[in-house]
């Protein structure tokens, strides 16, 4: 190297090399892009200009068994924000006071629902249509804000109906794991309890896609060609079984009370007439965006408005139990119907206990229908030491308890069936006495059943002895018109022969018709009723009150059960409460009989 | 003067034509979608603007060059006037203060000093009696360089600041000082980069001393480009600090376009994904979804290259960088033959600028040079910019119509 000058043909030649050099560079660098990463960038221009809106279908409308909306749904607007529109400090902070959320939780909303800058993102479902028209009138202030038109579920049904049609609500980050990702996504409405929930999938419909073509500012410029529209299916109509005459009369008659539960089946076929828990919540208030103050509030209630007391509230059965005790002593022929134990003088010595009679005065002796009549503990003491806390177990296992009914509602409870496998566990072996079997007899100790378990086998010794599955929905009905009826289907058939049943069915009618039954009150001259009092002992405070009952007695088409919790015995509070029940449904079928058939015309609003 | 025009160089002003026609066409694509009435009729202002341009390339060529050699200083002068005023009353766009509104019309005061610097040296170069690499004329062509770069500087603008010192390098480099003077004179850039690790800035130092040694360029000559590149590399922090945050963000956005994808990136990203989903025939004029629907910032003017790659594909772009291609190769046949020192060095000066930006403005829009905001020659839109460009032609016309003229 050294100072010696380029010749200018040199340099001609060095800077035509050099342009030669990077020509060659950029002809490389286009190949590359244009040839070798020509799918690459393709995918990403048209996934730049693709917005992929899902089209939420009209989910299933519920009607009751006369064709009467429980739940529909309602048009309603939903407010976003464009994320990439929007102007900090200015959208979020004119809209908190339009709306009246606060701006920390609009911007909550925001961040759970945003799925990218340029696409709206839902920040309150269901704004009025008054807060909608001063956002139109002042829309300068709201840069960035949209809103669609949308659908808010509106649950029409008297109150307590929210016991079986439960609510839907936005699908929760804790939540998404749990279901299909195909189906959901975070912030898409799923049922959250009751039927909502378990037919979700029915209800819902299959959501539909539209591809659009958008401007990078996300404005949409039209349909995207090549990628056709695809339909939203609405989901399926369902028929229920559900009476709404009947269910606003059962949440009518728990309104003088704390708190209770009542259940109606058809024992013919197990569809459920009525099923109330009291008290209840605003489902409408809980579909959508529950908000903290509500959510606190209801589940701060120490009457516990959210639990399903037809289906998750245990209670010992009381006397409702002694069908049991009666129908095990005659199959496994410890007693027969003439059968009599030692006289009830008001209680019975045992050891060294004296287990008393509910009443004091005593029943004297009894066969084993007059014992269902006065309903007399004595009696059923003594028999429950016969049979033992074993054989006990084994009829109310056959009988349907301590285990689901199988009802078409989902979080069903279990309920407890203690044995002697079950005592040991829990207090050690030979560390509790047969006394618990005195105790087990007359529904009291450690049993507890659901108001639907306990339905569910008076249904059983109302039809004699076969038990349907009990269910809500009788019929869907598919968008095309397509119905897909639901037969009733045999659950399990009562462990009690013919003579067995007629015996306990006679004692069912003496509670109300015999002179010292329990029930004398619910007599009338209309139609034969029978039933059976119980009152469950509560350690925390007044009894529950229990009764079911049926109708009319020779067929019965109908079988109420009520507790009613903290309000002494059964046959002062729960046996009017059910006899209410039983009346309007007769009434309805001798007056006029207007039992809707299944897919009958459904009512629009 | 009459011109014997069959003697013009008609094949140079047909592949600068050829280029401002397709510009046309493209602007129109670009903007042929807008919502503004007053951005679709860019394609109509830019063929405005081209007729202009030819106007103006058309005076330059009937103009004689040894004039312009006359007046090159005054032209140098009138250059730094107008760059100082613009500082005082220019009207800011976009944060940078560069332009005279002069009713319709906005005057660029750099593209006037572009001239002014190209032919002010080419001037000082084919006058001065200096050897080639004598510390005297690099200091003294460097100050005639600096003086408006600074100035463009100050704006802030140093895309348009580095095009004075191409146009100082490319004429070092024809009035003969040796290339490796120009590696040893650009070597502080490289200390600058080298000096982001201490490891790689020792092994640059070391591998410098070593090119020193073997190239003797003279004591001072070497001390002084020692220093300054230690400097440069010392400084670096210092000049980051000292940096706009749009200078900055353009070079983090070059090292790393994925870096804020939606912020300085987005540009560079969108650009790639333009041209590469062009492929090899392209999605057909007006048919460039990227372009059309907005995803292309800046498409009318700094990405117009983009377009191309879009709509006409791997063939389009081909088309454009081959006509570039010859375009300089006539340039570099012009500034060969030339007889005239002063014409020679123009011609290369000027071939410089176009080279400069088509280099910077390519690289960009493929994703291998930094965001700059220099636009394409000929094909961006911008009036005083294609009016620049074909100045710069009519000069190159100029000097090759002359070319026996001492």
């Amino acid at each position: 190297m050294t100072d010696r000058q380029l010749s200018i043909s040199d340099r001609y030649r060095l800077a035509l090399g050099a342009v030669a050099v990077i020509i060659f560079i950029m002809i490389v660098g286009l190949i590359k892009l244009q040839i070798f990463q020509h799918e690459d960038m393709s995918a990403l221009s048209e996934s730049n200009r693709l917005r992929i809106l899902p089209i939420v279908p009209r989910r299933g409308i519920m009607y009751d068994r006369e064709g009467r909306q429980i739940v529909n749904n309602r048009p309603s607007y939903t407010l976003s924000i464009v994320p990439a529109e929007e102007v900090p400090g200015k959208t979020v902070a004119n809209l908190a006071p339009v709306i009246g959320l606060d701006s920390g939780q609009i911007r909550k909303n925001l961040r759970k629902t945003m799925i990218t800058r340029y696409q709206p993102a839902p920040i309150m479902r269901d704004v009025p249509f008054e807060d909608i028209a001063i956002l139109e009138e002042r829309s300068g202030d709201f840069p960035g804000i949209s809103y669609q038109m949308d659908r808010v579920r509106q649950y029409v049904a008297p109150p307590g109906s929210e016991a079986f049609s439960g609510y839907v609500g936005e699908l929760s980050s804790d939540e998404i794991d749990k279901v299909d990702p195909e189906l959901y996504r975070l912030g898409s409405l799923i049922g959250k309890k009751g039927l909502e929930k378990q037919y979700d999938q029915v209800l819902r419909g299959k959501e539909g896609t539209a591809y659009l073509e958008v401007f990078a500012s996300g404005q949409v410029l039209g349909p995207y060609a090549g990628k056709p529209k695809i339909e939203a299916v609405a989901g399926a109509d369902s028929n229920l079984s559900v009476d709404l005459d009947l269910q606003q009369l059962a949440t009518q008659v728990l309104d003088s009370f704390c708190c209770g539960a009542i259940i109606a089946i058809d024992p013919r076929n197990g569809e459920v007439l009525a099923l109330t828990s009291y008290p209840g919540f605003d489902a409408n208030a809980f579909s959508g965006v529950v908000s903290e103050s509500l959510w606190t509030s209801v589940t701060a209630d120490p009457a516990h408005p959210l639990l399903n007391r037809d289906l998750n509230g245990l209670y010992p059965p009381g006397s409702t139990f002694k069908l049991i005790t009666v129908g095990a002593g005659l199959e496994e022929r410890a007693i027969d119907l003439s059968s009599t134990f030692r006289p009830c003088y008001g209680g019975f010595q045992f050891g060294t206990r004296f287990f008393r009679c509910w009443d004091k005065n005593g029943h004297g002796t009894l066969t084993a229908t007059h014992a269902i009549e006065a309903s007399c503990d004595v009696f059923m003491y003594q028999l429950g030491l016969r049979l033992g806390i074993d054989v006990l177990g084994r009829y109310m296992e056959q009988c349907g308890f301590g285990k689901p009914t199988g009802i078409d509602l989902p979080g069903e409870a279990a309920g407890l069936v203690p044995n002697t496998a079950y005592y040991d566990s829990r207090y050690g072996k030979n560390r509790w006495t047969k006394a618990l079997a005195l105790n087990n007899a007359i529904g009291q100790g450690e049993i507890l059943v659901t108001p639907l378990q306990l339905a569910q086998f008076y249904c059983g010794l109302a039809n004699h002895g076969i038990v349907y599955r009990p269910h809500l929905v009788r019929a869907m009905r598919q968008p095309n018109g397509q119905i897909q009826t639901i037969n009733p289907e045999v659950s399990f058939k009562l462990p009690f022969s013919e003579s067995t049943l007629a015996a306990l069915k006679e004692g069912l009618r003496l509670v109300v018709e015999g002179d010292r039954g329990t029930a004398r009150r619910l007599k009338n001259n209309l139609y034969s009723i029978g039933g059976k009092t119980g009152t469950a002992q509560n350690p925390h405070g007044d009894n529950h009150a229990w009764f079911v009952g049926m109708a009319p007695l020779e067929n019965p088409e109908i079988v109420c059960c009520a507790i009613v919790e903290n309000a002494g015995h059964g046959s002062e509070v729960a046996a009017p409460v059910v006899g209410q029940i039983i009346k309007l449904y007769m009434e309805k079928k001798l007056g006029l009989n207007k039992v809707a058939q299944v897919g009958a015309e459904p009512v629009h609003p | 003067m009459m011109l014997n025009y069959r003697s013009l160089d008609w094949k140079l002003i047909g592949a600068a034509l050829a280029l401002s026609l397709i510009g046309v066409f493209l602007i129109m694509s670009a903007t042929h979608f807008s919502t503004s009435a007053f951005e679709r009729d860019y394609y109509m202002r830019q063929s405005l603007w081209l007729v202009v341009a030819l106007f103006v390339c058309a005076v330059i060529v009937h103009v004689p060059l040894r004039l312009l050699d006359l007046l090159a200083y005054f032209v140098y002068a009138v250059g730094l006037v107008l760059l100082t005023l613009v500082l005082v009353v220019g009207s800011a766009r976009m944060g940078a203060s560069r332009w005279f509104d002069l009713g319709p019309v906005s005057l660029s005061p750099s593209d006037v000093a572009k001239i002014g610097l190209l032919v002010g040296l080419a001037r000082f170069f084919a006058y001065t009696r200096l050897p080639s690499n004598s510390k005297r004329r690099l200091t003294l062509s460097a100050v005639l360089a600096v003086v408006p770069a600074a100035l463009i500087l100050k704006q802030p603008d140093l895309g348009t600041a580095l095009v004075f010192f191409v146009i100082l390098f490319a004429l070092w480099f024809w009035s003969g000082l040796s290339p490796w003077y120009l590696v040893l004179i650009v070597s502080p850039i490289a200390s600058l980069v080298a000096a982001s690790h201490w490891l790689s800035w020792a092994i640059y130092l070391i591998g410098l001393l070593a090119f020193l040694v073997m190239l003797k360029p003279g004591m001072v000559f070497g001390v002084v480009a020692f220093v300054f590149n230690l400097g440069f590399g010392m400084i670096t922090p210092f000049i980051w600090n000292r940096m706009a945050d749009y200078q900055r963000s353009r070079i983090i956005t070059f090292l790393d376009p994925g870096h804020d994808p939606r912020g300085a990136g987005y540009q560079i990203i969108q650009s790639k994904i333009a041209i590469g989903s062009g492929g090899l025939w392209g999605k057909g004029f007006l048919s460039g979804s990227q372009s059309r629907l907005d995803f292309l910032p800046e498409r009318h003017t700094d990405f117009i290259f983009s377009v191309l790659g879009e709509e006409f594909g791997l063939l389009g772009c081909l088309a454009v960088v081959l006509l570039f291609g010859y375009l300089f190769f006539r340039c570099f046949k012009i500034a060969t033959r030339c007889r005239s020192r002063f014409a020679m060095y123009v011609v290369a000066g000027a071939t410089s600028i176009i080279l400069f930006q088509f280099v910077i403005n390519i690289g960009m829009t493929l994703g291998i040079m930094p965001v700059t905001g220099l636009p394409l020659p000929f094909l961006s839109y911008g009036g005083t910019a294609l009016v620049l460009f074909w100045t710069l032609i009519g000069l190159i016309v100029s000097a090759d119509y002359n070319w026996q003229e001492y």
